[in-house]
């Protein structure tokens, strides 16, 4: 107990600070996640370790998403004629 | 990152480049070839279309320990690439600046992780820590960060995330509507028309886009 006492009397004003930048942080990771959109941000007190685990999860989705999009756009530039993958390249740039 | 809708153009434009670049170098490739080649495109369009963050430099370097990366990287990031055998290790910055850049981080990282030490209160806990680590290895850049900046950092690059998957839903959906509609034209000879039609019908569905006429110019092929 002293030992701590005597470490954050080292950085008292700073270490108030980033333990609220912290929380800050860690709700905002939590607003980001999908199932936070579905609780409609009622819940306040989220433990960081879920709030983790979730952006965890959420991360690795997002990967194995970008993965399989991937792999689908090489399979449609393949087949698609070179004007009309224009067309929708311009059309796309325009947007 | 408030700014979504001006990363997400600049993400598809870097993207398109990208694209194009790769259609050139493995356009007869293998399925696998070029699904890597779209996905780098993709991943260095992220990056480049956040700028400098953290995650973004640990990302370019990940992508650059790649052999087979690197001519793609040279090309996209042109002068910020300098030669490859040195930049494995930390940064891609040139390296003049790579010694103040590893000075300054060790620094920041020495005093925030004195002030991590009295937190105990948000980050404690062995399943924290747990979790931390598996977070470190997701986000690219991540070993090399204290629990704060993983945090801030974190947060960055799941919406940038979101955002890339986003475009590249989009951009998706526009070429399988243009193929599905080219596939239904095919009885027309003249190309050009083609594409014009394609384009002009775009244009009759959307209203007030009467100052994006000034662009058609480069629309005739």
């Amino acid at each position: 107990m002293s030992s701590r006492r005597a470490r954050s009397r080292q950085s008292t004003s700073s270490s108030r600070i980033t333990d609220e930048q912290i929380n800050d942080l860690v709700s905002k990771l939590q607003a980001v996640l999908p199932e936070a959109r579905l609780h409609g941000c009622l819940s306040m007190q989220v433990s960081a370790a879920k709030v983790l685990q979730e952006t965890c999860n959420y991360i690795r989705s997002l990967h194995r998403e970008v993965d399989d999009l991937s792999e689908r756009l090489s399979e449609l530039l393949a087949t698609t004629e070179a004007s009309s993958a224009q067309a929708a390249i311009i059309r796309s740039l325009l947007k | 990152m408030q700014a979504t809708k001006s990363f997400e153009q600049a993400f598809l434009k870097q993207m398109l480049l990208g694209i194009q670049l790769s259609a050139v170098s493995h356009g007869s490739g293998s399925l696998q070839e070029r699904k890597s080649a779209i996905k780098l495109s993709a991943d260095v369009a992220m990056a480049v279309a956040r700028g400098s963050k953290k995650w973004t430099r640990g990302l370019i370097a990940s992508l650059s320990k790649e052999e087979h990366n690197r001519s793609f990287l040279q090309f996209v990031l042109g002068k910020e690439f300098e030669r490859p055998a040195k930049i494995c290790h930390s940064s891609w910055k040139i390296p003049r600046s790579k010694n103040i850049v590893r000075r300054s981080l060790r620094f920041l990282s020495k005093r925030k992780s004195n002030i991590r030490a009295p937190n105990s209160s948000v980050l404690a806990g062995t399943l924290v820590e747990k979790r931390t680590q598996v977070l470190k290895r997701l986000v690219p850049g991540g070993q090399s960060m204290d629990a704060f900046s993983l945090l801030d950092e974190t947060l960055d690059y799941a919406t940038c995330l979101r955002a890339q998957v986003d475009v590249m839903q989009k951009l998706m959906t526009t070429l399988e509507a243009s193929k599905h509609r080219a596939d239904s034209d095919a009885q027309r000879p003249k190309e050009k028309f083609h594409l014009l039609a394609m384009v002009g019908s775009w244009y009759s569905t959307r209203k007030g886009l009467r100052k994006r006429l000034s662009k058609r110019p480069k629309l005739t092929l």
